[in-house]
Formats: C-alpha cells, structure tokens, sequence
C-alpha cells in the first residue's frame, strides 16, 4: 500500500510516453479513418533516427528529437503513398492489415541496417531525485516536460491553425471540404507527416529511458492502440487522457496484480470502454 | 443398399491411403538413403538472442565445409539449411516444421531459448529427427523426448546451484531473484530459496512481464524487501531496463546476471557506473582446446562465446553420430551418439579426425570446443565449469572459475 504513491508517479511518467504516439496513432485515425499499426516500426525508426543524431552526428538529445519527428514523419508520409494508399479503397480492414505488413517490412530494414544489438544514447545516467519517499528521475521529468510542450504547441496548432480547421474538415467530411477547396491530399499527407513524426518522438523519448533495438516500438504498440481506444478512437484530447488512464493503471495494477499480466490492463481497459462507453471516453458518438 | 455404400466407401478411402502411403514411402527412403545428407541450423538470427545466432550457425558451417572437403560421411556430401527462430516460439516452430518436412534433416542444431526448445522439440521427435540445443531450462531434457535431445549447455538448476553458493560465499544475507517469466523462472526461484533457507538467507522474488519499456515499478516492489545480492533472470534487452532502473532508484546492493544477458550488446550500451561492480557468469568453453582453436579460426574472432563452442560441438558430435550408426536416420543417431561422445575411444576433437578412425573400425571419444561432451541418459551434459567475471570500468574481467 505503501507504494502507491510512487506507482501513481510512476504511471504518469509512463503515460506521458505514451501519449504522444497514442495522438499521432489518433490522428491517423481521425483523418484516414483506419488503425495504422505501422507506427509500431516508425517509433523504432524515429528512436534509430534520434540515435543517429546523437551518437554518430554527436548532436544533442533536442536536436535528436528533431531528426526523430522529421524522418519519422517523412518515412510515414512516403510509405503511406506508396503502400497503404492502394489499400484504402478496399477498406478499413485491408489497409490495417497492410500496415502490420508494413510494419514487420520497416522493422527488418532497421535490423538489416543497424543489427539486433542494443544502443543507448549519449546521455549520463543520473541517480533519481527524492522528494519525501517518492522518487523522480530526472531523464524521465525532462521527457514529461518535453511530451508536454510538444502536446500544448500541437493543440494550439491544431485548434487555431488554418491547417487545424482544414484537418477537422477533412476528418468530417472529406467531399465537403473537397467543395470548400480544402487541398485533402495535402492536408491528409501534412496530417500524417505530423503524426507520424509524433510516433517518432515518442520512440526516442521512450529509448531515452531505457536503450533501442529494433523491438523498441513493438514493445509499446498495445499499450498505444489501448490508449487511443480508450480515449476514443479521433480525439486527439482522449488519447492523452487515454495514454495516462493506461498508463497509471498498468503501474497501479501492480498492488493486485503479479506484474506478468501488465499488458492485460490496456485489454482489460479497452474491454471496460468497449461495453461501457463504446466512442470511448472522449470520443464522439456515431450515426 | 447404403451400408454396402459405406463398405465400398470405407475400401475405397483405405485403398487411397495404402496407396498414399506407398507413394510417399519409397520417396522418403531414396531421400535418406541418397543425395546429400542434410542438417539443420535453428538459431536465433534475430530477436534478444540474435547477438549469438549469426555466430552458431557459422561454426556448424565451419565444421560442414571442412567435412564435405574431407570427402563427406558415409560416402556422401553434407548439405546445411539455415532457419531463424526469431527467438520466437511461434516462428521456431514454423521454421521447425520447414526442416523436418520439407528438407528432411537428420538433425537440428542450435536452438537457444528454452521456450524455443520446449516447441520446436515435440515437432523433431516425432518427425525423427534429433535436436540438439543449448538451452538451459531444467524441463527441456525431462520431456518425453526418447533420446532425441542432446544439450551441452548445463541445465538450470545446475547454473542457479553454482550462482547461488557464490552469491552466499559473497556475503549475500538477503538475496532476491528477478526476471521475466520464462520456462526456468519458478525453478531457479525454487532454487535460490532452497539455497538461502540452506544458508540462513532471506529470499524474495518478482516475474515480470517480458518485454516492457520500463520497470521501474517492478524495481520498488522488489526493493521493499531490502535485498543485498539480486539475481536476474532474464535476457540482454530487459535487463539492460532493469539494471538502468535499478541504478536510478539507488539500488547498492550486489548484483549477478548469466553472461547471455549481461553480453557486450549490454555493457556498449550501458555507462560504466552503472555496471560497476556486477557479476556474470557462464558455463565456460575449453579455452585451451584445439577445437577452441578450430572455432576461433572458422569464425575469425579472439574471444568465442559460449554458444558457438556448443554448436561447432553439436554439428561434430551429430556427424560421428551418423558414421558411428552408419545411417543419416535421427532414430539411428540417438542410439550411437553416446558411443562417440563419451566412453575409451580414441580422444578427437573433430569430425574429420573422428570419421577415419571410425572409418578404420575404431572407436572415439569426441572432446570438443565447450568441454567433454559427455551425457547422460536424458542428454543433459555432465561435468562443466563456470567462469564468474565481474565488471570493472566497462569491462568484464575474470573473477573465478569453479
């Protein structure tokens, strides 16, 4: 009992990772209307881009973050043209199954280039801060405050931005925006260079942690999808509040729960939402 | 009127068969009784074991080259098929499958993860062909398996036992165990706290779930017991997690990993303060062996790790196994290989050395790369050392041999 406080910590450090992927695989969703499961590989991609950056280049860790959100975004952009564009006029379901293809395909490129070998960015590993019994790392503070700024410049843009409104139009209705004269092939492209340049910080935030090898996005791909399921699939808004409810209860759940079933907690959350709340807890009902 | 129907049918469906059967028959014995004889490579090319899998496979190869150059076995060419498991059950078993039916192999050498051996095994006996592996779990041998497992790697409990003793000769009073689960996480737990009860030790213990990006929940829980000597069970990928967490959390007590965790990918990717002061340990290869020397050369390194000696072992020992038995059938195999790894035969270190004596109607008693290679009747290899090694600056030096 004693150890919830820190647990609770613990789960919003998480959640903060989370949640920027968990927007960008939202996002996706919002405008494509389909789960891109290849964000699993563009997270590993953007965390090898950041590493890149970092240890070779020997730029720093800012700058990393930068080259991980550029390549992320245009590698996502580029195999959205060239392979899940095809798909989508199959449906939902065959492009989502493409994008599994796809991420298995991005995953061994890494591992061909880069090897199976762990890396871990040139950054000192410091002792945590305490604060009473609680205590904070000060790697993972910084990926909080980085994950918070990204999360409130990406609002602003989208809420008040020309290119918010003409994604919100798009994700609508794509016809009616086409006859308002919203480019939607431009917005649709600008939306997942965002977004996937998100799923990209948000893999070399987590490989800041810890250290990367080509697993590094399969390894939090569910807890993402669970993230944006439970805060409703196309709310940019429920998918932090879903990163951080996944985020929390994987750790809270370690009171009741033998740490091996931790994963089970996002299913059990999607669960939960499924049969409550099917839009998800901020999600918008459907007609 | 319908039961004659049914009778006919019944005849007919039988008929099919016997005569499905005859087809396939005389297909399968022209395929182990001409052409080359093939063995199989199951290693882990990719996922937390593909550090090792590029290297086991090149020393089967190694060995393979320099029989085929030697004229062969039995009068025939060795043919080598490699397959990843992608440290991975599911993908094992597939590839497994692969080999068994398709390319027909005598035997599969070098799967690595036990949950990988406890899958693929099941498929290679029962397509008759023999397995031999470097896994570590205790369960793996203890399968109903029919001779068809060979394992030079010492087995869990036996690694936990010569970890354990050590921990405690290092002053461990609260020793405390922690990894993912896997096929040999309960076992070494039951192990250790046999070990600690034994010795007036507390023992405290926490599986977690395998491929995390964090655990530094895990590592809270596992401190509030205080421990002072942890042992972690898992592989290189978490564990460089683990002990970075631990290291942030302010953890000061000792710490001991198996050295496939704790490999170079972890200590390159770690700073050094982090790893200060930690053990390893490994069952060691024969370092001043002429097969040592043999593997160093096939693969161009200095150092060999543990995992390749085995493997050149396993393509050597299952060679001799098919000239000892005089067929290429993995049912034959499992019956001589014992006569050709252990026993008062000639001592050889390799296949070719091996194959003119047995060709001469001698016996042998093969002495490879990782030790003797001698077994037991469920396969588990007896007799081994281990090398504990602690790291200092970055490095992981020798500490002790037992």
């Amino acid at each position: 009992m004693e150890l919830i406080p820190q647990l609770l910590v613990n789960g919003v450090l998480y959640g903060s990772l989370l949640a920027l992927p968990a927007i960008g695989f939202t996002m996706i969703f919002a405008v494509l209307r389909f789960p891109n499961f290849a964000v699993a590989s563009i997270a590993t991609l953007g965390a090898f881009a950041g590493w890149v950056a970092n240890v070779p280049m020997g730029l720093p860790i800012l700058l990393a973050v930068v080259a991980a959100f550029v390549i992320a975004g245009i590698v996502g952009v580029l195999t959205d043209d060239l392979v899940l564009r095809p798909m989508r006029p199959h449906g939902a379901l065959t492009t989502a199954i493409a994008s599994i293809a796809l991420t298995v395909v991005l995953e061994n490129i890494i591992r061909f280039g880069f090897g199976n070998d762990l890396r871990g960015y040139d950054l000192p590993i410091v002792r945590d801060w305490r604060f009473l019994d609680i205590r904070v790392g000060p790697q993972q503070f910084e990926n909080l405050v980085l994950a918070c700024l990204i999360m409130v410049i990406l609002f602003v843009f989208l809420r008040y931005g020309r290119f918010g409104k003409a994604m919100r139009a798009v994700a609508d209705n794509p016809q009616l925006a086409a006859l308002k004269g919203i480019p939607s092939g431009t917005v649709t492209r600008l939306a997942m260079f965002i977004a996937m340049g998100l799923v990209g910080v948000g893999g070399i935030l987590q490989g800041l942690g810890t250290a990367i090898d080509p697993l590094t996005g399969f390894r939090f791909i569910l807890s993402i999808f669970a993230a944006a399921v439970v805060g409703g699939l196309g709310s940019i808004p429920g998918a932090v509040l879903g990163a951080f409810v996944v985020g929390i209860g994987q750790e809270l759940s370690l009171v009741v729960l033998d740490p091996t079933y931790k994963s089970a907690v996002g299913f059990l959350a999607i669960l939960v939402v499924l049969i409550f709340r099917p839009e998800g807890l901020l999600g918008e009902k459907r007609q | 009127m319908n039961k004659e129907l049914i009778m006919r049918r019944r005849q007919l469906l039988a008929t099919g068969a016997i005569g499905a059967g005859a087809l396939t028959m005389p297909r399968m014995a022209w395929a182990q009784s001409d052409g080359p004889i093939m063995l199989g490579t199951l290693t882990p090319l990719t996922g937390v074991g593909g550090t090792y899998g590029p290297s086991m496979r090149d020393a089967v190869a190694g060995v393979v080259d320099s029989v085929n150059a030697a004229g062969g076995v039995l009068g025939r060419q060795i043919e080598l098929v490699s397959e990843d498991t992608q440290t991975n059950p599911e993908a094992a078993v597939r590839a497994a499958r692969k080999l068994v039916d398709v390319d027909e192999v005598s035997a599969i050498i070098g799967t690595w993860a036990s949950s990988v051996t406890t899958a693929v095994a099941p498929v290679a006996w029962e397509g008759g062909t023999m397995v031999f592996t470097v896994s570590g779990s205790d369960t793996i041998t203890e399968l109903p398996h029919d001779g068809y497992i060979i394992r030079t790697q010492p087995n869990s409990r036996l690694q936990i036992d010569v970890a354990g003793d050590f921990m405690i000769a290092q002053g461990g009073g609260k020793l405390a165990w922690i990894g993912p689960q896997t096929p040999f996480a309960q076992s070494s737990i039951d192990i250790l706290g046999d070990i600690a009860g034994e010795n007036g030790a507390s023992m405290d213990s926490l599986i977690y779930e395998a491929d995390r990006t964090s655990y530094r929940s895990e590592v809270d829980q596992i401190m509030t017991g205080d421990p002072d000597f942890l042992m972690l069970g898992g592989y290189a990928a978490d564990s460089t997690v683990l002990l970075r967490d631990l290291y942030q959390a302010g953890y000061e007590g000792k710490i001991i990993g198996p050295a496939y965790a704790i490999n170079a990918s972890v200590l390159d990717a770690l700073p050094a303060e982090v790893l200060e002061g930690l053990f390893t340990w490994e069952g060691t290869p024969d370092v001043g062996s002429g097969a040592y020397a043999r593997v160093q050369e096939i693969l161009g390194v200095d150092v060999v790790d543990p995992y390749s000696a085995q493997t050149y072992d396993h393509a050597n020992l299952a060679i001799l196994a098919i000239a000892a038995a005089g067929s290429a059938a993995g049912s034959d195999m499992r019956m001589s290989v014992r006569s050709i790894s252990q026993g008062d035969g000639e001592a050889v270190d390799n296949a070719v050395d091996g194959l003119a004596i047995l060709a001469g109607g001698g016996s042998v008693n093969y002495n490879g790369a990782s030790g003797p290679c001698d077994f037991t009747d469920i396969g588990d290899i007896t007799g081994t050392q281990f090398l504990f090694k602690q790291i200092t600056n970055g490095e992981a030096v020798d500490f002790e041999t037992v």
